[in-house]
C-alpha cells in the first residue's frame, strides 16, 4: 500500500517531532493505565476489607407475611401482618446446601444458626452475637483458626471462641468456663477454647463461635438453620448468584453489596471519576495528534498540491493521513501499555513498614485492551480533520504558495 | 492529425467580493502533436491561467477545451485528476519534489500512487528517464542532495513518467541560473525532438521562447499574436 509508505515517510522524515508525538501519546495512554489500575486496586482493596471476614451472600428464610384473600362479595381493606407465630428458619436446607455445592461460581459455604446471647461471668454481663457453625467449616467465611490468639479452634460439644477484647472485658482466657445465656432464656456454662484476634472491633468484642451441635438446643433448633453464607469466587458477580439462588431455592438472598450500600455508591462514585480522568487523558492525546498532523498537512501544502496536480487522488491524500495517526496511535498507546504496565508493577511493589502497599494498584487491571482500541481508534478519527483538509486543497492554490 | 489541444472561445472571470476581473477573452489555441510552444506574455496577461486551464487545474467562465480528442472541460472532478495523471505532465518553476523521496521514488510517484505501489516495471523506467535526464548516478539520492538545475531535471523525467500526451511547463526555467536553464531547455528540445511531445511553456523569457518551435502571445486576456510561426535559434 502506496499510502502507508509515504505516511511511514512523512513520520521518519522528522524523528525528533515523531518522536515527540508518540512520547505525548504514551505518556496520556500510561496516566489512563495507572488511573485505570488503581481505580481498580482501589475496589478491589475496599471489597476484599469488607467481605474478607464477611459472606458474599447470605441466604435466609423470607420473611413471613400474613395476608388477607381477596374477596369477590366484598370490599376489604387489604392488611399485611408479619407472623410470629412460627421460628423463622430454613427447615430443608440440605437441598439448598447441594445445590450451592454444585455450583462453580460457590467458592466455600457455612450453613449456621445465628442468635443472640449473652456471656456472663461474676456480675459482668456482655452481650454476643452468636454464629454456631460446623466445625470443619471454621474458617469457610472467616479465617478465625488461624487469629487464634490463645487455645485453639477446636470448638468440641461444649466449647467457644471469643474475641480478644470480650475475653479483656470479661477477664476470660482459654480454658476458662463462662456462663452462656440465649436469647431463648436457656443457660448452659461452656468452656473458653480459644481467643481469637481479628483485628476488626465487632468481630473481636461481640462475636462468638459455637458448634452446631451445641447451638441446636441452646436456640431451640433441633434439625434447621437460620442462614446458610457464601463466599464466591469473583464478589463482583455476587448480585447476579444472589439472584439465581433466589430463584432457585425460594430463600432471600442478600448480597454483600446490599448490606453495604455506602461502600457501593463510594465506588461507584469513585469509578465515574476515574472514567472522567481516563476521557480527560484520551483526549488531550487525541488534540495532540489533531495538532501535530494539522501542522503537518499545513507545513506539506506544496507537496500535496503538486501530488494532486499530477493527478493523485484525494482519497490517496486523506488515507496518508490517517496512516500516519494510525501508525502514531497504535505505537504510542503499544508503548504506553508497556510503560503503564511497568509503572503499575513497580508501584505494586511499594509497602509501608506493615508490608501494605502504599497505592493499591492493581497492575493486570489497567485496561490495556480497551486503551489501545480507544487510542488507536481516536488517533484514526483525529487524523481525520487534518486528512479531509489536505485532501480538499486546491492544487493551483498549494502551488502558487 | 488530431490537435493535442484544442481550447476555443475560453474566458476565464475572477469574482473577488463584488468585483470581477476577465482575466481571459474569448482566448482560442490549438497545438498539434510534437508541437513545442511557448506562451509569452507581460506578467498579469493571463498566460499562467490558460496554462493552468490547459492542464485542468482551473475551469474556465466560459469555452470548450479538448485534449487528445478528449472534451475536459465538463469532466467531474475526479475524472480531472485521473486525466491529469495519465494524459499531461507538469514542470512547474519551483520543482515541487517530494523532499523525503529518492530521485527514483520521485518519478514513478505519479505512476505509484494510483497503482498503490512502485513495481519493478515503474522502477526500470524511472531510472530509464533518469538516466536520460543525466542523472543515472543519482538515482537513490534524495532529491534535498540535488542541485536546483538537477531537481528540474528530475522534475521533467516525473512529467514524462507516465507518456503523457501534452506537457505543460510554467517558468521550468525561472528559477535557475543561465547554465542550468540552458541544460533544461536542450533537455526539453531533446524529449519534444526525439519522443514527438508536445510541449506549451509558459514564460516571460525571450531567450525561452526564441528556442520553441512556435510562440502564442497573450496580451490584456487575449491572444495577440496566434500560430506566428518562429525561427528556432540553436
Amino acid at each position: 500500500m502506496f499510502a502507508l509508505t509515504v505516511a511511514r515517510r512523512y513520520l521518519f522524515s522528522n524523528p525528533a517531532q515523531t518522536a515527540l508525538l508518540i512520547a505525548g501519546v504514551a505518556l496520556g495512554v500510561t496516566a489512563f493505565v495507572f488511573i485505570t489500575a488503581l481505580i481498580e486496586g482501589l475496589a478491589i482493596r475496599l471489597t476484599d476489607d469488607v467481605t474478607a471476614n464477611s459472606a458474599h451472600i447470605s441466604l435466609e428464610p423470607e420473611t413471613r407475611v400474613a395476608r388477607v384473600l381477596p374477596s369477590p362479595d366484598a370490599e376489604l381493606a387489604s392488611v399485611a401482618i408479619v407472623s410470629t407465630f412460627q421460628r423463622r428458619q430454613i427447615r430443608s436446607w440440605e437441598p439448598a446446601v447441594a445445590l450451592l455445592r454444585s455450583q462453580p461460581s460457590v467458592a466455600a459455604i457455612s450453613p449456621q444458626i445465628s442468635g443472640s446471647a449473652f456471656l456472663v461471668k461474676g456480675e459482668a454481663v456482655a452481650p454476643v452475637a452468636v454464629t454456631a457453625i460446623d466445625p470443619a467449616y471454621l474458617d469457610a467465611i472467616s479465617p478465625i483458626s488461624t487469629e487464634i490468639t490463645s487455645g485453639n479452634s477446636s470448638l468440641g460439644a461444649d466449647g467457644i471462641l471469643i474475641g480478644v477484647r470480650l475475653a479483656e472485658n470479661l477477664g476470660l482466657s482459654s480454658g476458662q468456663p463462662v456462663l452462656f445465656r440465649t436469647d431463648r432464656g436457656i443457660d448452659r456454662l461452656l468452656t473458653v477454647r480459644g481467643v481469637f484476634r481479628t483485628g476488626l472491633q465487632t468481630l473481636d468484642e461481640k462475636v462468638a463461635y459455637l458448634s452446631l451441635q451445641t447451638a441446636r438446643p441452646l436456640f431451640l433448633l433441633p434439625e434447621g438453620l437460620t442462614n446458610i453464607e457464601v463466599k464466591l469466587e469473583d464478589p463482583g458477580r455476587a448480585r447476579d448468584v444472589a439472584a439465581f439462588l433466589h430463584e432457585a431455592t425460594g430463600l432471600r438472598a442478600t448480597p454483600w453489596q446490599e448490606k453495604n450500600a455506602s461502600l457501593e455508591g463510594a465506588l461507584t462514585a469513585q469509578a465515574r471519576t476515574g472514567t472522567l480522568i481516563q476521557m480527560f487523558s484520551l483526549i488531550s492525546v487525541l488534540v495532540g495528534i489533531a495538532s501535530a498532523l494539522s501542522l503537518s498537512a499545513n507545513r506539506r501544502r506544496g507537496e500535496i498540491g503538486i501530488m494532486r496536480a499530477f493527478g493523485v487522488s484525494s482519497t490517496f491524500i486523506a488515507a496518508v493521513f490517517v496512516l500516519q495517526g494510525l501508525l502514531i496511535g497504535m505505537v504510542g498507546a503499544g508503548i504506553g501499555c508497556v510503560s503503564g504496565f511497568a509503572l503499575c508493577s513497580w508501584l505494586a511493589t511499594l509497602t509501608n513498614a506493615e508490608g501494605i502497599m502504599l497505592l493499591p494498584v492493581a497492575p493486570s487491571e489497567g485496561g490495556y485492551v480497551a486503551v489501545f482500541l480507544l487510542t488507536t481508534l481516536g488517533a484514526v478519527l483525529a487524523s481525520v480533520i487534518p486528512a479531509r483538509s489536505a485532501a480538499r486543497l486546491d492544487p493551483l492554490e498549494a502551488i502558487q504558495q | 492529425m488530431n490537435d493535442v489541444l484544442e481550447a476555443r472561445a475560453i474566458g476565464m472571470t475572477f469574482r473577488n467580493g463584488d468585483d470581477f476581473t476577465e482575466v481571459l477573452k474569448n482566448v482560442d489555441v490549438t497545438l498539434q502533436p510534437g508541437e513545442l510552444a511557448a506562451l509569452l506574455g507581460a506578467s498579469g496577461s493571463g498566460k499562467s491561467t490558460f496554462l493552468s486551464i490547459a492542464g485542468l487545474l482551473l475551469r474556465p467562465t466560459t469555452g470548450a477545451i479538448t485534449i487528445a480528442g478528449q472534451r475536459v472541460d465538463q469532466l467531474s472532478d475526479a475524472e480531472r485528476a485521473e486525466f491529469r495523471n495519465t494524459r499531461l505532465g507538469f514542470i512547474f518553476q519551483f520543482h515541487h519534489l517530494l523532499p523525503d523521496f529518492t530521485a527514483t521514488e520521485n518519478v514513478a510517484f505519479p505512476a505509484a500512487a494510483p497503482a498503490g505501489g512502485i513495481t519493478p516495471a515503474m522502477r526500470k523506467r524511472a531510472r530509464e528517464l533518469l538516466a536520460r535526464v543525466g542523472l543515472s548516478d543519482r538515482l537513490d539520492f534524495l532529491v534535498t542532495r540535488l542541485s536546483g538545475g538537477q531537481k528540474q531535471r528530475v522534475a521533467i523525467a516525473r512529467a514524462l513518467m507516465n507518456k503523457p500526451e501534452l506537457i505543460l511547463a510554467d517558468e521550468p526555467t525561472g528559477s535557475l541560473d543561465r547554465v542550468a536553464a540552458e541544460q533544461v531547455l536542450d533537455l526539453m528540445r531533446e524529449v519534444n525532438r526525439e519522443d514527438k511531445a508536445t510541449f506549451l511553456i509558459c514564460t516571460h523569457d525571450e531567450q525561452v521562447a526564441a528556442r520553441c518551435t512556435r510562440r502564442i502571445t497573450l496580451k490584456d486576456g487575449r491572444v495577440e499574436e496566434a500560430w506566428e510561426e518562429h525561427p528556432v535559434v540553436t
